[in-house]
């Protein structure tokens, strides 16, 4: 066969006579991408994305898969040029392709938790499988099974039949069961070490689990905390009948197990200077939370009886018991609030809560509220403090009643005070939890950069802050948040200084690109119909006597084979080809985005009537492929080009569904197919690779 | 009646105007006096139908608007002798307009001759240039004569048509398909296109076998160029055909015909028939080695089948989807073997060019293109018709002189040129001349001839629009750009009509549109954003009306205009009430009528309904 020399990128290449520019490519060193070309396909230059450029001629891209090599030719196959039309391309096919590539509840996750797949384990009774799932994004599963306000459960998918996952609750499961059946949470062992080292200031959520994956990856870590124990807010900030002492002990004790030294009562700029800090680390996280209390900004704040609910709690947390009577007003609608509240009726006393807003705008988790006014807390919606007097023993509390106005910046409607409404209630204590705010009067000394809300600035991809090699994490960071995104940014933090620790770029925790069938309440009812009711198993607690006087855990935990059958409950929407999907490994590579070309999409379109082949058609990209892998290989034409333009589709033609074709479940439409849209079934037993 | 015939206009246009009905009342008169009513088919003069000729000693008057009325005239006059003197429009001062600066080649028989008649073909030295083939040049000088005489393919892209006959008469077609790749850009060394085989077993036939292909597959909007010529000379074409399949070898020839144009398949199977019996189709033609088979193929009616390759595919019984070229046609077409196609228009260009010479053709000329061109012009324009012009002439004569302006008498704003694939040419461009390198600086294209007039109440974002959704709607879903990119630029165009534009959306439709051009397989993609181009280039000042004022200048888009009586005007005679077909318009007798924004559809009856202009667009 005669030779045929060609350039590619510059690069001499010498090819046989009758090669496409895709193969002269490879021999090159360049990995053009393709969806519609397969090997044992004829090229047929449908999806164009392996287009490249030829020189001389007329300035149009072309497709390497079908355009032969020639003699003497000088081909660009990747350029600026070439990269933005593979974007474009991308964004045009993901613009109509309806499916998710991982499921909804992860990408709500801030700690970007494999919910479906630890579900997938609690099915298979794999429960410490599931553990070691979950601590591969997060370290917590059983503070977090407990206490998280559970972004998850709002998107699962789930309550468009009738209720969501009781995701978190299965976390928890998960671990107890893990530590029932072990004794002791399993962690993996670090890796060698590296002979560098971190600081890490906080040993709360945000501070342990950077220390926990910094630890892992062989590095020599170092935690400063200024408290007697580990745990952050998670012990100070919230009350031991949500969150055991013991489940705090499991978790945070066996990653300092893993060979972490925390410096304890150790308070960085009194008992340690960050001189010495950067003399003595290669790097350093700064995790110190959101540790002050945030003024309700009312006269007589100032006077004893009156405290801020962070104190409060912490000091609980530390085993104190600060004196607060037995007629106790807090203020506030958060979840601090709540939990003051909770903790303050367990503690004898009678708990008023005022909130400025209605109950439709209470930040507190619905549920935590529920359980507050089902132990008894009176909440006063609409009123908020303006004066604090002394009297007697007590305090008074002037209050005023509020309406709601227009919405402000938050979209929330502003409360305005009632004129002449104002009313006093006698009380022994008033505990305020209005807010916390972020104190870096210990850190000052590093220099880094604070935001106008004296947040620390951090670079939102590596979590690097202005300074190179000091990172941040957790609530110094976002400001007061949620625990599960402290864990989840300060396991991206822990990657960032992982790279800079090992010299390399730090960029941050590569993300993946990930489609979207769209909002909950977008998605077709189509998707849904199918499934019958199922509720959701329930959590199994405490009596009410026992409840409000002590700080016994409420929650009990699920038998183990009601979390199985709640896990059976999930609707796996995740992409069963989430890992090899070409579609999304290209559209991470070249950053394609979805709702670039936002408009019509295919509908929900589903065949499962085959014992052994499915077909989502909502995911397929029209490259043919399956189209031809029948007709080339097989010699059977079960699919085909049906319909013209945009509602194109790729199906078993005059309407059929595939159980009524010849289609024998060979499987060559599924080789070829670059997405999910044809796919074996689970358990058909010809499953590639099982 | 002695030495009097009459003829009556019998093509689609014609039908279409009530020449049928004509036909039908005159015939049984005539015949009683003796006389054979005769068909012909579209002269050009589509404005005027439905046309009647009188031939008389010798002397043939074209009658055109005849109602029966007037056809009582015409009837009566064949019998006196003596015949009116109105509505003779190749006379009168419009139809010299709109005949002068014609010429005709291809058109030239069209509504002259009986298109089912080849005797009347004959007489009009019809197949005398195949004749001459046969007898006088070699195939190779047959390709020369087409290359001297400069004819361009009559389709839209504008490939020589001599250049392209050499490539299949150089190649080499067998039953098993090895075919020498003798494209001139690629062919470098004789590299082999792949090993072919050919499996129909109707169409496969041993030896050396090449196929002649005429695209007849028609489908811009507002063209009707082949159907015409069709219908009205098919000979010519079969014999442009059979001089092609003389100079290349081919042995096989199919006209792929739109099967929505039944006459014109049925007046060419007529001449199919007739030219077999006739021995000029068929095995030894004219005694001697040349064969040649012809049949019609019908289209299934998706415009992408007029895409070369899908054309090739939907004749081989598959879907009608297009292919990268290279392998072009000529080295492996229908079945895998060499294959040539041209358009209508082209192969009825040929008997002229071999009969007078090249010559006599390319003495029409303008820059690089030569002989006349064939245009459906229609749209807002006063006399709409077929019209065959010699390259050079300019788009104002067009407009202004061969169609007497606007039929509303408005401004004229723009030509839409080359259908969906082309572009839409502004008013102050009307000086472009015709030809292929001219029209194609304005962003428009030559195309297969449509020309559609837009007044100053056309929209120029709704006719961008109305292309692109067109497109869409024809693409056949192969390829990404053109499948989804129409689509999104579509919608764009939508949001603007329907005034929830913003400006970043012309940047979006720009950006698209390169992708589209630069990356799309076919013609039909590549040439699909050229509509929404050519109109955001030249008026984009409309398109920016439609986003930050929401209104459009024209009155056209439905969601940004309303429909209000103006109350001097009106005089209560209830006629817009009585059209509207949403009774959104309330009135008592002679009380000023109102209408109601909610209820009204702005379909835009009332308006043509109302005698006193008392009702307009805001």
């Amino acid at each position: 066969m005669a030779l045929v020399n060609l350039k590619i990128n510059g690069i001499d290449v010498e090819i046989e006579e009758g090669s496409t520019i895709l193969e002269a490519s490879e021999i090159a060193g360049y990995e053009v991408p393709t969806l519609c070309h397969a090997d044992g396909l004829e090229p047929f230059t449908s999806c164009f994305l392996c287009v490249v450029k030829i020189e001389g001629g007329r300035g149009n891209l072309v497709p390497s898969c079908a355009t032969k090599v020639t003699e003497g030719i000088s081909v660009t196959v990747e350029s600026d040029e070439i990269a933005e039309s593979r974007r474009m391309n991308l964004n045009l096919l993901l613009s109509d392709h309806s499916g998710d590539c991982v499921a909804p509840c992860t990408v709500a996750c801030p700690s970007s938790i494999d919910i479906q797949g630890f579900l997938t384990l609690v099915r298979e009774g794999r429960e410490s499988d599931a553990a070691k799932l979950i601590r591969e994004t997060a370290p917590i599963p059983g503070a977090l099974g407990r206490i998280c306000p559970r972004p998850c459960e709002t998107a699962c998918r789930r309550s468009r039949v009738e209720e969501s996952i009781s995701i978190c609750y299965m976390k928890r499961h998960i671990s107890d069961t893990e530590i029932k059946e072990f004794g002791e949470v399993q962690l993996p062992d670090p890796s060698p070490s590296t002979g560098r080292s971190v600081a890490v200031i906080g040993a709360g959520p945000a501070g342990m689990t950077a220390a926990y994956y910094l630890r892992l990856n062989g590095h020599s870590v170092t935690v400063f905390e200024a408290h007697a124990k580990s745990g952050g807010m998670l012990r100070y900030g919230i009350p031991y009948y949500r969150l055991t002492d013991q489940t705090l002990k499991d978790e945070f004790d066996a990653i300092e197990g893993l060979g972490i030294e925390v410096r304890y009562n150790t308070v960085i700029g009194r008992d340690m200077s960050v001189k010495h800090l950067e003399a003595d680390y290669d790097a350093l996280v700064i995790a110190i939370g959101a540790q002050g209390a945030s003024s309700m900004r009312v006269e007589g704040e100032d006077l004893p009886g009156v405290y801020s609910g962070i104190d409060y709690l912490g000091q609980i947390g530390d085993g104190g018991d600060p004196d607060i009577g037995n007629k106790v007003v807090v203020v506030g609608g958060g979840n601090t609030a709540i939990d003051v509240a909770r903790t303050a009726v367990r503690k004898g006393a009678e708990v008023t809560v005022l909130y400025r807003r209605t109950r439709a705008e209470m930040p507190a988790s619905s549920f935590e509220i529920d359980e507050a006014l089902h132990e008894g807390v009176n909440i006063e919606f609409l009123a908020a403090p303006v004066k604090v007097e002394q009297k007697g023993k007590g305090v008074s509390v002037r209050t005023i009643r509020m309406e709601l106005g227009e919405p402000d910046a938050s979209g929330r409607r502003r409360p305005m005070p009632v004129e002449g409404s104002e009313y006093e209630i006698e009380a022994s204590s008033v505990i305020s939890a209005i807010g916390q705010k972020v104190v870096t009067d210990s850190i000052v000394e590093t220099g880094v950069g604070l935001t106008r809300w004296g947040t620390i600035v951090a670079d939102p991809d590596t979590f690097m802050t202005d300074r190179p090699g000091i990172f941040t994490c957790g609530d110094c960071q976002t400001g007061a948040d949620i625990a599960v995104r402290a864990v989840g940014n300060a396991r991206k933090a822990a990657y960032s200084v992982n790279q800079y620790l090992n010299g390399e770029d730090v960029t941050g925790e590569p993300e993946q690109f990930n489609s979207t069938m769209g909002a909950l309440e977008d998605i077709s009812e189509e998707v849904f119909k199918h499934y019958e009711k199922t509720p959701k198993v329930e959590m199994p607690l405490i009596g009410d006597k026992q409840r409000v006087t002590t700080f016994v855990e409420i929650e009990t935990g699920f038998a183990r084979d009601k979390a199985k059958s709640e896990a059976e409950r999930c609707l796996e929407c995740g992409c069963e080809a989430a890992l090899e999907c070409k579609l999304r490994i290209y559209s991470t590579e070249y950053g394609a985005d979805q709702s670039y070309f936002a408009g019509d999409i295919r509908d929900f379109q589903n065949d499962h009537t085959h014992a052994t082949i499915k077909m989502e058609v909502n995911k397929c990209i029209n490259c043919g492929a399956c189209v031809r892998a029948c007709a080339e290989i097989k010699g059977f034409n079960v699919l085909a080009y049906v319909g013209r333009g945009f509602g194109t589709r790729m199906v078993a033609p005059f309407g059929r569904s595939l159980v009524d074709t010849i289609c024998d479940g060979c499987g060559e439409c599924v080789t070829v197919c670059p997405t999910a849209g044809i796919m074996y079934k689970k358990g058909a037993g010809n499953e590639a690779g099982l | 009646m002695e030495n009097t015939r009459v003829f009556v206009g019998l093509g689609s246009c014609g039908i279409a105007a009530g020449a049928q009905d004509i036909y039908d009342y005159m015939a049984p008169d005539l015949k009683s006096g003796g006389l054979d009513l005769e068909v012909t088919s579209c002269v050009g003069m589509c404005y005027a139908e439905p046309i009647v000729e009188i031939e008389h000693n010798g002397e043939r008057r074209r009658y055109g608007y005849v109602d029966k009325k007037f056809a009582d005239e015409l009837l009566e006059s064949v019998k006196t002798g003596t015949f009116p003197e109105k509505n003779m429009i190749a006379l009168s001062e419009d139809g010299k307009k709109y005949l002068d600066r014609q010429v005709k080649i291809v058109l030239q028989n069209c509504g002259i001759i009986n298109p089912e008649c080849i005797d009347e073909y004959l007489e009009a030295d019809g197949y005398k240039a195949l004749t001459k083939c046969i007898e006088e040049y070699k195939p190779e000088e047959v390709v020369s004569i087409v290359k001297a005489s400069g004819l361009k393919g009559r389709g839209g892209a504008g490939f020589l048509t001599g250049l392209k006959w050499s490539f299949l008469a150089g190649a080499k077609g067998d039953k098993t398909g090895d075919t020498e790749c003798r494209d001139p850009v690629l062919s470098r060394k004789g590299d082999k296109t792949g090993d072919t085989e050919c499996r129909d077993p109707v169409l496969s036939r041993k030896g050396d076998y090449k196929y002649l292909v005429c695209n007849a597959d028609e489908g811009d909007p507002g063209a009707f160029m082949d159907r015409s010529i069709l219908e009205g000379d098919p000979h010519k074409v079969i014999e442009g055909m059979l001089i092609g399949a003389y100079a290349t070898g081919a042995k096989e020839g199919i006209i792929y015909c739109r099967a929505e144009y039944p006459l014109a398949i049925k007046r060419l199977n007529i001449a199919i028939a007739a030219g077999e019996e006739k021995n000029y189709i068929g095995d030894n033609i004219l005694g001697t080695d040349f064969s040649f088979h012809l049949h019609v193929k019908e289209g299934a009616g998706a415009f992408v089948c007029g895409e070369e390759t899908a054309l090739m595919a939907s004749i081989e019984g598959k879907r009608g989807m297009p292919r990268l070229r290279p392998p072009f046609p000529a080295n492996s077409g229908i079945n895998k073997s060499p294959t040539n196609i041209n358009n209508v228009e082209t192969y009825g260009n040929v008997p002229f060019i071999i009969l007078n010479g090249a010559d006599a053709f390319n003495k029409y000329a303008f820059k690089n293109s030569y002989g006349t061109k064939v245009f459906a012009l229609a749209g807002k324009i006063k006399r709409g018709g077929l019209i065959e012009v010699p390259m050079g002439l300019s788009i104002r004569e067009i407009v202004t002189d061969i169609g007497g302006g606007t039929s509303s008498g408005r401004p004229v704003k723009a030509v839409q040129m080359g259908g969906p694939a082309g572009g839409c040419i502004p008013e102050r461009l009307f000086d472009t001349p015709i030809d292929y390198d001219s029209i194609n600086e304005t962003g428009a294209i030559m195309g297969s001839g449509g020309m559609v007039v837009m007044d100053d109440s056309t929209c120029m974002v709704d006719v961008a629009r109305y292309f692109l959704s067109f497109t869409q709607n024809e693409s056949c879903g192969k390829c990404t750009f053109c499948r989804i990119g129409t689509k999104r630029m579509l919608e764009i165009l939508i949001r603007i009509t329907e005034g929830n534009g913003k400006l970043e959306d012309l940047d979006k439709l720009e950006e698209l549109a390169g992708h589209i051009t630069k990356t799309s397989l076919c013609g039909l993609g590549q040439l699909a954003p050229n509509p929404v181009l050519t109109t955001i280039k030249y008026f984009r000042e409309e398109y920016e009306a439609h986003i930050k004022n929401r209104e459009c200048p024209a009155g056209v888009c439905k969601s940004l205009i309303t429909i209000q009586v103006i109350p001097d005007n009106c005089t209560g005679c209830t006629l817009c009430a009585r059209v509207c077909p949403v009774s959104a318009i309330e009135g008592m007798r002679k009380k000023i009528h109102v209408i109601d924004p909610e209820t009204c559809t702005r379909c835009g009856l009332c308006i043509e309904a109302c005698n006193f202009d008392a009702i307009e667009v805001v």
